[in-house]
């Protein structure tokens, strides 16, 4: 065998090693190895530096864990301090807040608006001729319905897509 | 035949999702848990990197206090340990910009280690609880720090590649190259020995 040959085995048992091999590959190296002693010899050095790697102990400094600890709950407590007090209660309810509020105030103005519109179509349709149900019905089909969907569209729409939140 | 093989060694995912929400809930418990188990790993990962002790908990501290603050952007879909080395190498990189002779990636292929703090012992020749691991202190402490660095998170905290190459932000096939220059680099500490 010549060397290159020994040198892609060896190759190979790098690959096996950093976990990179495929089946194929590492079932022919497994048979190359039960007849080659240098490449099981360079197998048997590689295996014993990561033993190697193993028999490294760093010590953690005994005060590390608890100086650690402490700089955490520190900046902990620093956080919670430097949020506003005001309604912090409210705050994990403070979207959907927003959306019923949003929803009131667009239920508000369908009806405030509506009102508006009728009283303004009824001095208005005596010179188009139009008669009271007429109006009625526009008013309620053209003014009304939308605005009450689109209000209440605020609660079917994603939270993350309101865009008020 | 391979005394090391590729394990899977990944948590339960219920484990990495329990961290996840300890860590977007801001659990002390939760936090409290991580460091003890971490530690010492950090603390590994963090000598490989700079290949040398000192300062290295006042990183540990800085590590910690930025997992508090971006705890929330690990979603637990993938082991802590790479988003936690992860971090921990942004802030080593960090400290090693604002000290310009200090640097990490910058070095591949130019030969020239980390020096150590003045005074200070190699902390490998210090760690070393083998004799095979005497052997390899101080080619440990010369060796490159980026071929350092892949060999501890591969055969210390058995990462996967694909996990390393998130930690050091390099393709897979760069990694698994540093890996074998690495190994190429220790193992004429250990030929011909007997075990």
């Amino acid at each position: 065998m010549n060397l290159d040959h020994h040198e892609s085995f060896q190759r190979m048992i790098d690959q096996s090693l950093a976990g990179v091999i495929s089946r194929e590959k590492e079932q022919s190296l497994r048979e190359h190895l039960s007849t080659c002693a240098s490449c099981k010899e360079y197998l048997r050095a590689s295996n014993r530096v990561i033993a190697g790697l193993n028999g490294f102990s760093f010590e953690v400094n005994p005060t590390l864990n608890s100086r650690v600890l402490a700089a955490l709950r520190l900046q902990m407590q620093q956080d919670r301090a430097a949020r506003p007090n005001r309604l912090r209660f409210l705050r994990p309810y403070t979207v959907s807040l927003k959306v019923w509020a949003a929803l009131a105030a667009a239920l508000s103005m369908s009806i405030v608006g509506s009102a508006l519109l009728y009283k303004m179509a009824t001095y208005l349709m005596v010179p188009v001729h139009f008669d009271n149900a007429q109006v009625e019905a526009g008013v309620l089909v053209f003014w009304l319905l939308p605005s009450l969907c689109a209000a209440f569209c605020l609660l079917a729409a994603p939270v993350e897509r309101r865009g008020i939140a | 035949m391979f005394d090391h093989e590729l394990t899977s060694g990944a948590p339960l995912e219920s484990d990495t999702q329990r961290i996840a929400l300890g860590l977007r809930q801001r659990d002390a418990a939760v936090l409290e848990t991580l460091v003890e188990r971490y530690q010492c790993r950090l603390v590994r990962y963090l000598v490989s990197l700079f290949g040398r002790r000192y300062g290295v908990d006042d990183l540990v501290q800085e590590t910690w206090l930025r997992v508090l603050e971006r705890g929330g952007s690990y979603d637990g879909h993938y082991r802590f340990e790479p988003w936690l080395f992860r971090v921990a190498r942004n802030i080593a990189l960090d400290t090693m910009r604002k000290r310009p002779m200090l640097s990490l990636d910058s070095r591949e292929g130019d030969g020239v280690p980390l020096s150590t703090a003045s005074g200070e012992g190699s902390p490998y020749t210090l760690a070393a609880r083998t004799q095979d691991a005497e052997r390899l202190a101080d080619a440990m402490q010369t060796l490159e720090p980026v071929y350092r660095e892949a060999l501890v998170l591969r055969f210390q905290e058995d990462l996967s590649l694909q996990e390393i190459s998130l930690i050091v932000g390099a393709p897979v096939s760069t990694v698994a190259s540093r890996i074998y220059r690495g190994l190429a680099t220790l193992r004429p500490q250990l030929e011909g020995e007997t075990a």
